[in-house]
């Protein structure tokens, strides 16, 4: 950098000069804007000179062409002596378009009201969507029941390796520890009243009707639906959802169909694993820890666990299944084409499916007992 | 090396040669293997300052490679790229820091990022690595997406509201942030129509002519070769084929050559198109 003052105004009588000296660019811009602000006011209209100029960039212009305008000066019309060519033309580059820069449009805030409306319009656009897209699901899926040679064979057992036979493991290891953490939990308040042999009752029950079934949806809901959701989001982002409507097939039947079908079979196969491994994970500590042993837990088991419960549970899990793949699904067909909109609908199905598996469960076990099951 | 290219059709005003002088990128050497597939087998050049150079090559002649390679983005197998004096591939972190705010590099869709404004994709390597005072930011910002030809109000709309064009010129206005010495564009003008193609065209000569500015673009537009290209270098198996002004790369006595401009000869011989800006 020169040695001295980056500018300096000589101002005589009949004339007025604005030297500009050393390097005028992007990195000394701070330094720049003090010296400039440092000058006096200009009498009249100055003149630049760039003849002690060493390097002079956009920014470093633009900083003197705003702050000539500050001044009350048309920095357009200035006078130039001495300048080198180059650093000419990036002045006149950057003072030419002054103008058209403009203010910076306004950025409209949403008032609180106004946010929680269009939050609430799009809840509600939403749902109508799931439900126009429940409906197409259906009618996609009746064609396939109507004419079964339609169904791609290939693509649901892909799915269904990927959705079920792919899942088993995660799946049996959380039932497993929450069927010990249950156990373990029920017991210590069992014991208390010496009813030890009533946790038996309280893990079967509890397990095969409610939780097993709440815990496989929960788990598919983050491993499947957002799967489903990001393939299908990125297939539409890469138009391949548009060339098999070109080729004159139908997304529903080729994509979700097959999807939808793989999780409504493969649900009600990893709930019943859910039972063993829960029922299983209970055992392990019923006879360490509450003196029932495994033979004694499937005598209790049989008398106390009704046929209606695992019954019941294995009747939620394709409900479950078919909340999951239709919003896991839809929320991937209907991406926008950018790919923030991936990640966003990802996290939106995840948390969609979850609450939806919770809302109709609590259906279910109101209309379960309204009915006397 | 014929530098000042004589023959170019387009206006070319002498150019001081500004900051400081020497080469900006001196490629020795190169080469490039992918497993047993050997993409380049020893590439050398050199460029010098305010030049629009373009590299040109049949698909898999690893253009967009040789360019991830120059800025440090791949390392190559050999060989060593000088750029703006530094040594990329043994320099330091903190050199390398500071070499990437001298360069700007735009990618072929643009690669903006998705959940910032075009104007905040530009004002976001001015945060990074400019001290620049807050009350000139939005000016800046504002000069920038001018200077990439874009409208003001282009600045508050997310890239997916962009049309194709429109992305690539904002990726530009985000590369010409932190006013580089060197652009490197990758296939900028492939998927825009002819007209906004020659436009972006036009933008690159004057961001060259006016900011002393060198540009190197990986394409495949015979229209920019012909219109704005100083200098072109076409790769060929593994090496360069040729490094020369477009007329002269031309007339080289090379079967893909020879049909890469082909296509062009017949439309002047039919249509008396002819190779101006």
């Amino acid at each position: 950098m020169a040695h001295g003052a980056p500018c300096r105004l000589d101002e005589s009588d009949d004339s007025s000069v604005l030297h500009l000296a050393g390097e005028w660019s992007m990195a000394h811009l701070a330094a720049l804007d003090g010296a400039l602000a440092a000058l006096p006011r200009p009498r009249g209209t100055p003149k630049l000179d760039g003849t002690a100029l060493a390097e002079l960039d956009t920014a470093a212009a633009l900083l003197l062409s705003l702050r000539l305008r500050d001044a009350g000066l048309d920095p357009a019309s200035v006078a130039l002596q001495g300048f080198s060519a180059s650093h000419a033309r990036v002045l006149d580059l950057v003072r030419g378009r002054l103008d058209e820069l403009g203010a910076a449009p306004p950025s409209r805030h949403e008032g609180f009201l106004e946010h929680i409306g269009r939050v609430a319009a799009g809840i509600g656009a939403l749902l109508a969507g799931h439900v126009a897209f429940l409906g197409r699901a259906a009618v996609a899926l009746g064609a396939v029941v109507l004419r079964p040679a339609t169904l791609r064979l290939k693509e649901l057992t892909v799915q269904l390796e990927a959705v079920c036979l792919n899942a088993i493991p995660v799946v049996m290891l959380v039932t497993a520890l929450i069927g010990v953490v249950f156990a373990y939990l029920l017991g210590m308040q069992a014991s208390q009243y010496g009813a030890n042999i009533f946790v038996v009752d309280g893990v079967a029950i509890g397990m095969t009707r409610e939780l097993a079934p709440m815990l496989v949806a929960v788990i598919m809901a983050g491993r499947s639906g957002a799967s489903f959701t990001a393939q299908l989001g990125t297939m539409k982002l890469t138009e391949e959802t548009d060339a098999i409507r070109t080729l004159g097939l139908s997304p529903m039947a080729v994509l979700v169909v097959p999807r939808l079908l793989a999780l409504m079979i493969a649900m009600p196969l990893l709930t019943f694993l859910a039972f063993v491994a829960a029922i299983g994970g209970a055992m392990l500590v019923a006879d360490p820890m509450l003196d029932i042993s495994p033979q004694t837990f499937l005598d209790r088991m049989r008398t106390a666990l009704a046929l209606r419960h695992p019954v019941i549970g294995l009747i939620k899990a394709p409900v479950f299944a078919v909340f999951i793949a239709v919003i896991g699904c839809r929320m991937g067909m209907e991406v926008s084409r950018d790919t923030r909109a991936i990640g966003q609908s990802t996290t939106s199905t995840v948390v969609q499916s979850i609450v939806a598996v919770i809302l109709v469960n609590a259906l279910f076990a109101v209309a379960l007992q309204e009915l006397g099951l | 090396m014929s530098d000042d290219a004589p023959v170019q059709p387009g206006p070319l005003p002498p150019r001081e040669g500004e900051r400081s002088t020497g080469p900006v990128l001196e490629v020795d050497g190169i080469v490039t293997r992918f497993g047993k597939n050997t993409v380049h087998d020893g590439v050398s050049f050199s460029l010098g300052r305010g030049q629009v150079v373009a590299i040109i090559g049949g698909s898999g002649t690893g253009k967009s490679v040789l360019l991830r390679e120059i800025i440090g983005l791949l390392r190559p197998t050999a060989g060593t790229v000088r750029l703006l004096g530094t040594d990329v591939w043994s320099a330091s972190a903190a050199e390398l820091a500071q070499l990437r705010t001298r360069f700007g590099m735009m990618f072929q869709d643009g690669a903006l990022f998705s959940s910032l404004t075009v104007a905040e994709n530009v004002a976001a390597p001015l945060l990074e690595h400019a001290r620049v005072p807050p009350a000139l930011l939005d000016p800046l910002v504002r000069l920038r997406i001018s200077m990439a030809g874009l409208p003001p109000e282009a600045g508050a709309k997310m890239p997916s509201e962009l049309s194709g064009g429109m992305r690539k010129r904002a990726a530009i206005a985000r590369a010409l942030a932190l006013e580089p010495e060197v652009l490197f564009l990758d296939e900028p003008t492939s998927g825009l129509d002819p007209i906004t193609a020659r436009a972006f065209d036009g933008l690159l000569r004057v961001l060259c002519d006016d900011l002393g500015l060198t540009v190197v673009v990986v394409t495949h537009d015979l229209d920019t070769l012909l219109g704005i290209v100083d200098r072109v270098i076409v790769l060929a198996r593994g090496k360069v084929l040729a490094d020369a002004p477009v007329r002269e790369v031309m007339e080289l006595d090379d079967p893909w050559v020879q049909s890469y401009f082909s296509v062009r000869r017949m439309v002047n011989r039919e249509g008396e198109v002819t190779h101006g800006v």
